[in-house]
């Protein structure tokens, strides 16, 4: 017998040399070598590595490396990346990562670099606020946007009703809705997509009632009524056949070629202003933005200008200086103004925003002159969500659903929300 | 089994007890070096590549684990709340269940039928083949997420085809009711796979046998009874333990067709997919290591359970 | 049977005949029918890539408005990276795959099937138990581990496992396979002094060839299909397959290019359907009788 054992003691010490051979012989060379991680499509993608050679250029010996995925595989391959400490140096975040990451220390705090290094002087103050967490800055917007309400002129034209204005109220928009459905100049047709389970939606309206969906110290900052009246809104619409089915709603996977106004179903639908011109993309009618409907006619603050996505860095990178001096080069210099455009949103700095407004089309222009546009309709950025945010995302939704079918009542829908998001913010 | 290339006569008596070892080990090397040395890519790839990350996997069911920090030690705690106060899993279990129970017998019979109607050398058997093959191929692409809501929705082509016979269909694939029925119409659609597997074990079992039979005078129905079908159980035993095996597993259709939200209402949350969600969407990749082990205990549990019936009703040659 | 006989005892063949035919054009309907469901996918999405962008959702007929096949042009010259890369990276991770699969796993199989060795059960239990735990949790753990072998951003970790008969599928598969195989054979092969590898060499690859071919293409289909493993391994656009190329033409969250994504997506499927069909003769030409006129 003890040959068979020895020739397992071997296999497993040669396992686990093989496993423990390089704990530390990764010795990359990166002192003049960036790599560089976003998500988007091909568009993008053209863009962004014009601003690399542009950089390039200026900068002769750097060696950069640009990674792109869509959005769905860029979060496991960035987690992966960083768990596995082979994270890129540059790295572009979302409002709903960058707190998660942030806390947990993956991403290197900028703020000693300005204003020497990182010049954004001309920024929306604001905007270096939203990419703050916890006191520290950790993400360089990269454009600007707000929630929106995307409207398909066509279809209202079709069916002879005015489009909603900037103070259009919610019952109003009701009516509206039901008025198109009525119409009936088209097949399956509704006045406004379902948003009952939409977040940015619920949290303006929480806004304009001055609440908001969580406070500083991550306590949730509405209540269960708030909620409950929010549902019970959407069933009376759903009644009044002013907004789609649930079943119809229920195929939105957070994507816009999933949106009931791109299946033409809807005449209204919600959306980030920076993926109108995704939207118009896929859509043969003409589309226009405005803002989310009101509670009253002269609610303000509901809506806020937020950073589109950012640009971080690693904490894991190894060359930081380097990294950092791109990311002001890419939102400050106005060639790669004009390369970006605003695919990514408005140019936070002023300078670059005028760059770039005068090369516009027409698509271009709608959402630049819209988030420019809001006035007092736009207040204070919220503060960071809390960790587990994206859960309560998932909770809004799945309860509006339930209400939706018919499984529960807007009251206990409301309550079910607020129970559920308390205990997810007290797992951490 | 020896590898016999010259007999191997008792020769441990010729020296007192050392030989009567040396020989031992001599037959122990002779009895089991060729299995090991057939296995050793295999124990390589498993000891080298599989265990530690599995080990590594298992400890992680154990802690806190967000992929960034390290890993923080909180004993059972994960599987105390998986297995008590977890309504998701209760939820993804639910869902789980549903799709082995109807899609791994229904797929299984349609590969099992046609494989045979294309074994009797019907015409134009290569192009059928390759036709039933191909939903297989088209597997997890993007496309068919678009395509199934393109069948199933409220105004999809499948109500389409019932209104033609009166019948007003939901929107089946975004229904909660419904949704999970859709992942299972996706599944026994391909069953490409398991139906070339049943034809090539159909081709190896002797055809002088049915000839031997027809002699004899029996129906093709008695042919199928007492050839056909206990010549294939080893297939049939393999295919259906897989396939029962990947249908636990099953990521993909759920994760394209619900967008990753397994929606509406959990009604398309398989189980791998509430794991992904754990751990890349929330960050908590220790109790998702936790609900994999769970899953790799309930798959294990079923399998040792069909190995062991199978002695009752497979059928092998050796 | 014998020739010349009269009437009588030829009538049982005709009847058979006419009792098969209209079985047979059941069966031929059937086949076309569920032949038709097969097809629809591919036809949507032939039909997708031809047509305009904005009608690709809205409308759900087979034809569409007009026919424009610039979205194979844009898609496949449009990346920075032309798509024949990606094919050709596809391309040699599958064919590598191919061979690791059925040599390492046939190997494995073999010895699991038809050697007798002290541990045998356990290691096929082991064997087994890897077909059950789910990639998603043992993928941070097997990426540490290949960075710190220095192979990640290279084939390496979707390939090399594939040598180590990583796919414990296949070697299950081929397992039963093997037990089909009567045994006389090899004992009649040991008795003439055969060893354990002439027997595996000579007698039971070659009757294997249907379970062989098998594993071939669904080793080539799996591999060419796999996005997961090239998503977390291969950082570089260079050497992205072609899942992955196929995936950075949709993003949710900006525009995509819907309609460069169904052209390739169609184009893709051809070296995988020839792959197919080269292979499939093995399965009809396999062995319909495995040598068992004794």
């Amino acid at each position: 017998m003890t040959f068979s054992v020895n020739r397992r003691h071997f296999m497993a010490g040669g396992a686990a040399l093989l496993s423990m051979s390089a704990l530390g012989s990764r010795a990359f060379a990166e002192d003049a070598r960036l790599r560089l991680l976003w998500w988007g499509s091909q568009p993008r993608a053209d863009r962004t590595n014009k601003v690399s050679e542009l950089y390039k250029a200026k900068n002769s010996g750097t060696s950069i490396t640009g990674e792109f995925l869509g959005w769905g595989d860029y979060w496991p391959r960035l987690a992966t990346q960083v768990a596995g400490r082979n994270a890129p140096d540059v790295i572009q975040m979302d409002y709903r990562y960058i707190v998660e990451y942030a806390r947990r220390g993956a991403l290197a705090p900028l703020e000693s670099y300005m204003p020497g290094k990182l010049s954004l002087g001309d920024f929306d103050p604001a905007q270096i606020e939203g990419g703050s967490v916890d006191g520290h800055f950790y993400g360089v917007s990269l454009g600007a946007n707000s929630a929106s309400t995307v409207l398909n002129t066509t279809a209202f034209e079709e069916a002879g009703i005015p489009l909603p204005t900037r103070t259009t109220t919610w019952d109003e928009l009701g009516k509206i809705g039901a008025e198109i459905s009525k119409a009936g100049k088209r097949k399956g047709f509704f006045g406004f997509a379902d948003g009952s389970g939409n977040e940015p939606l619920f949290e303006n309206y929480l806004r304009q009632r001055g609440k908001a969906l969580y406070t500083a110290d991550s306590k949730i900052a509405f209540g269960a009524d708030d909620a409950a009246e929010w549902l019970d809104m959407w069933s009376k619409f759903r009644e009044a056949g002013a907004c789609v089915p649930p079943d119809v709603q229920a195929l939105y996977k957070d994507t816009i070629d999933t949106a009931p106004l791109t299946l033409g179903k809807a005449a209204v639908d919600y959306a980030h202003s920076n993926q109108f011109v995704g939207f118009q993309a896929v859509v043969k009618d003409k589309l226009t933005l405005t803002n989310y409907p009101l509670i009253k006619a002269d609610s303000k603050g509901g809506h806020y200008r937020k950073p589109s996505m950012f640009f971080s860095v690693s904490a894991q990178s190894k060359a930081l200086d380097q990294a950092v001096d791109y990311v002001n080069f890419f939102v400050t210099n106005p060639d790669a103004a004009v390369a970006l455009d605003v695919e990514r949103g408005i140019p936070e700095s002023k300078a670059m925003r005028d760059v770039v407004a005068a090369k516009l089309d027409a698509t271009g222009k709608i959402p630049l002159e819209y988030v420019a546009g809001l006035g007092d309709l736009a207040g204070k950025l919220p503060p960071p969500p809390p960790s587990g945010a994206g859960e309560g995302q998932t909770v809004l939704r799945t309860a509006a659903e339930q209400v939706g079918f018919g499984q529960l009542t807007p009251a206990d829908g409301g309550k079910q929300i607020v129970d559920e998001i308390t205990r997810l913010l007290a797992r951490g | 089994m020896s590898n016999a290339m010259h007999t191997t006569a008792p020769d441990t008596v010729r020296r007192g007890g050392s030989v009567v070892a040396e020989g031992r080990f001599k037959r122990l090397w002779a009895a089991n070096s060729a299995g090991y040395l057939f296995l050793l890519p295999w124990l390589i790839g498993f000891l080298g590549l599989t265990l530690g990350p599995a080990l590594v996997s298992l400890y992680l069911s154990f802690t806190d684990f967000d992929m960034i920090r390290s890993p923080e030690w909180v004993g059972a705690a994960n599987y105390v709340r998986i297995t008590t106060a977890d309504p998701k899993f209760a939820a993804a279990m639910k869902v789980t269940l549903t799709y082995v129970v109807l899609s791994v017998p229904f797929k299984l019979i349609f590969a099992l039928l046609v494989a045979m109607a294309l074994n009797k050398g019907v015409r134009g058997l290569t192009v059928y083949r390759a036709v039933f093959y191909l939903p297989s191929l088209l597997g997890g692409s993007v496309a068919i997420a678009v395509l199934w809501r393109q069948l199933f929705a409220r105004d999809g082509l499948v109500n389409a085809a019932l209104s033609q016979i009166g019948i007003e269909g939901p929107s089946w694939i975004s229904h909660p009711s419904y949704s999970i029925y859709t992942l299972v119409a996706l599944s026994v659609w391909q069953f490409g796979s398991p139906m070339i597997i049943f034809l090539a074990g159909l081709r190896q079992i002797p055809t002088d046998m049915y000839e031997a039979a027809s002699l004899d005078g029996a129906s093709k129905f008695r042919q199928f009874y007492k050839i056909t079908l206990p010549l294939l159980t080893p297939v049939i035993f393999f295919n259906a333990v897989v396939q029962t095996i990947d249908a636990f597993k099953a990521f993909t259709p759920a994760f394209i067709i619900s967008g990753g939200t397994g929606g509406p209402i959990n009604s398309t949350l398989f189980y791998t997919l509430y794991l992904y969600q754990e751990a890349f969407g929330n960050f908590r990749m220790g109790y998702a290591s936790a609900l994999a082990w769970i899953l790799v205990l309930i798959i294990a549990v079923f399998t040792a359970f069909s190995f062991l019936s199978s002695r009752y009703w497979v059928h092998y040659d050796d | 049977m014998t020739n010349g006989i009269t009437a009588p005892v030829s009538a049982p063949p005709s009847d058979i005949t006419k009792r098969s035919r209209p079985a047979s054009i059941v069966v031929h309907t059937l086949l076309i029918l569920a032949s038709l469901l097969m097809l629809y996918p591919l036809l949507w999405m032939v039909s997708a890539s031809v047509r305009p962008e904005n009608e690709i959702f809205s409308s759900t007929s087979l034809i569409p408005s007009s026919i424009d096949f610039s979205s194979y042009v844009r898609g496949w010259g449009g990346l920075d990276i032309t798509f024949g890369r990606f094919f050709w990276n596809s391309l040699v991770i599958s064919v590598l795959t191919v061979i690791g699969n059925v040599v390492a796993c046939s190997l494995a199989a073999y010895a699991f099937a038809r050697l007798r060795f002290a541990g045998r059960n356990f290691w096929f239990a082991i064997m087994l138990g890897t077909l059950m735990i789910p990639y998603h949790v043992t993928l941070i753990p097997q990426y540490v581990l290949f960075l710190n072998l220095g192979w990640v951003n290279t084939i390496l970790p979707l390939v090399v496992p594939k040598f180590l008969a990583s796919d414990a599928f296949f070697i299950f598969l081929m397992v039963q396979f093997f037990r089909g195989i009567p045994r006389e054979l090899d004992e009649a092969a040991m008795m003439d002094g055969c060893s354990a590898w002439r027997i595996y060499w000579k007698i039971m690859l070659p009757l294997s060839l249907p379970v062989l071919a098998t594993a071939a293409i669904f080793s080539f289909i799996w591999t060419w299909d796999d996005f997961f493993g090239p998503l977390i391994y291969l950082n570089d656009m260079n050497t992205y397959t072609i899942q992955l190329g196929l995936r950075t033409f949709v993003d949710s969250t900006s525009a995509s290019d819907w309609g460069g994504l169904f052209a390739m997506s169609t184009l893709t499927l051809v070296p995988v359907f020839l792959f197919f069909l080269f292979f499939q003769r093995l399965l009809i030409d396999g062995i319909a009788t495995t040598g068992m006129k004794r």
